[in-house]
């Protein structure tokens, strides 16, 4: 699910212009979730409400992040729109709706999680001998 | 015991919000509140926290699915005006809103502005924006409207110098003068706010 827009063409376009064949993503849209993103989705593996989601957060991340309910209600909304989550049961049945991730929401926190492995990989083998 | 206060905020959000925590940690949690009142009633000092949610941007729908999702989490919630008006049947445009929002009528979204959010304290502090990205866009929700409020009276009082029939009158000059104060207490809260949020945005270039 990534948009081209212009400024990619533009910059694609330079890019093979200069000779340089390998097209890098720019970072701004290298596919980086946010650290919020990523933990609504990951806490949406089983059906789970938003206070539900807010308490598996917490307990986690051991207390590191909470969320608001603002934000999380935000973020809720912001990922039914990307269809990375839906809800389940019966639209109208109010206070406690429940959400599930979709395949697309898998697809993306996968693509996630290797982002992170690559990171990872890097920052300890950079980081790893210094701290030995 | 019941107490009633009689109270209007310029600074709806934040001025609303620590008065309001000042008056839980004096003892008294919000019961109901009307355009100007606040009725409060006894509890235990420091029972309660209090926060004020800006829903104008919000349709009427989204507002009410806020609202509703908010008191799932175990919240209770007020709605809240911000402007005084004593009307039915009555529509407005909010040109700071997004798509459905800019569209107020009453009954409905108009009058309700606002959201007063109560949260037994639990010792951790009452934050409903957490995100750096959704604190920034929230903050910017009711500046904008801080913004058309205030070019809203910069108009108002350009009138005024026009060439009118009214120019010797002493009530052109109290309204010219009631306006521009108006006017300047919307300025300097967005000065308070744009520098919130640019202090905001300069942490998230590097943190999230």
């Amino acid at each position: 699910m990534t948009l081209i827009t212009f400024s990619d063409i533009l910059y694609i376009t330079v890019n093979v212009m200069m000779g340089e064949v390998i097209v890098i993503r720019d970072n701004i849209k290298g596919g980086a979730l946010t650290e919020t993103t990523f933990l609504v989705l990951l806490a949406l593996y089983k059906p789970n409400h938003g206070y539900g989601i807010m308490q598996f957060i917490e307990k986690e991340t051991n207390g590191r992040v909470t969320l608001g309910a603002g934000t999380l209600y935000g973020a809720i909304n912001t990922l039914l729109k990307k269809k990375w989550i839906a809800p389940i049961g019966n639209e109208e049945s109010g206070n406690k709706k429940e959400y599930i991730i979709t395949d697309l929401g898998r697809k993306t926190a996968e693509e996630e999680l290797k982002r992170m492995g690559e990171l990872w990989h890097l920052a300890s083998t950079i980081m790893g001998g210094e701290m030995e | 015991m019941t107490k009633t206060v009689f109270r209007y905020f310029f600074d709806f959000i934040e001025g609303q919000e620590k008065w309001l925590n000042k008056m839980a940690k004096k003892g008294y949690r919000l019961k109901k509140c009307g355009k100007m009142v606040y009725v409060f009633e006894s509890c235990r000092p420091d029972e309660y926290d209090y926060a004020v949610e800006f829903v104008a941007d919000k349709s009427y729908v989204e507002s009410k699915n806020y609202r509703q999702f908010l008191e799932s989490m175990g919240f209770r919630t007020f709605t809240k005006n911000i402007n005084l008006n004593f009307s039915v049947g009555k529509g407005r445009w909010r040109p700071y809103a997004k798509g459905m929002g800019q569209v107020a009528t009453s009954p409905g979204g108009f009058n309700k502005e606002l959201l007063i959010v109560e949260k037994v304290r639990d010792g951790k502090p009452f934050e409903l924006h957490t995100d750096l990205e959704d604190l920034i866009s929230n903050y910017r929700a009711f500046l904008n409207s801080y913004l058309w409020a205030a070019v809203c009276s910069i108009v108002l009082v350009a009138i005024t110098f026009m060439p009118n029939e009214f120019n010797h009158l002493l009530l052109l000059h109290i309204f010219r003068i009631i306006i521009g104060a108006v006017g300047v207490s919307f300025i300097v809260l967005i000065i308070k706010y744009s520098s919130t949020i640019r202090r905001h945005k300069k942490e998230s270039k590097t943190n999230e």
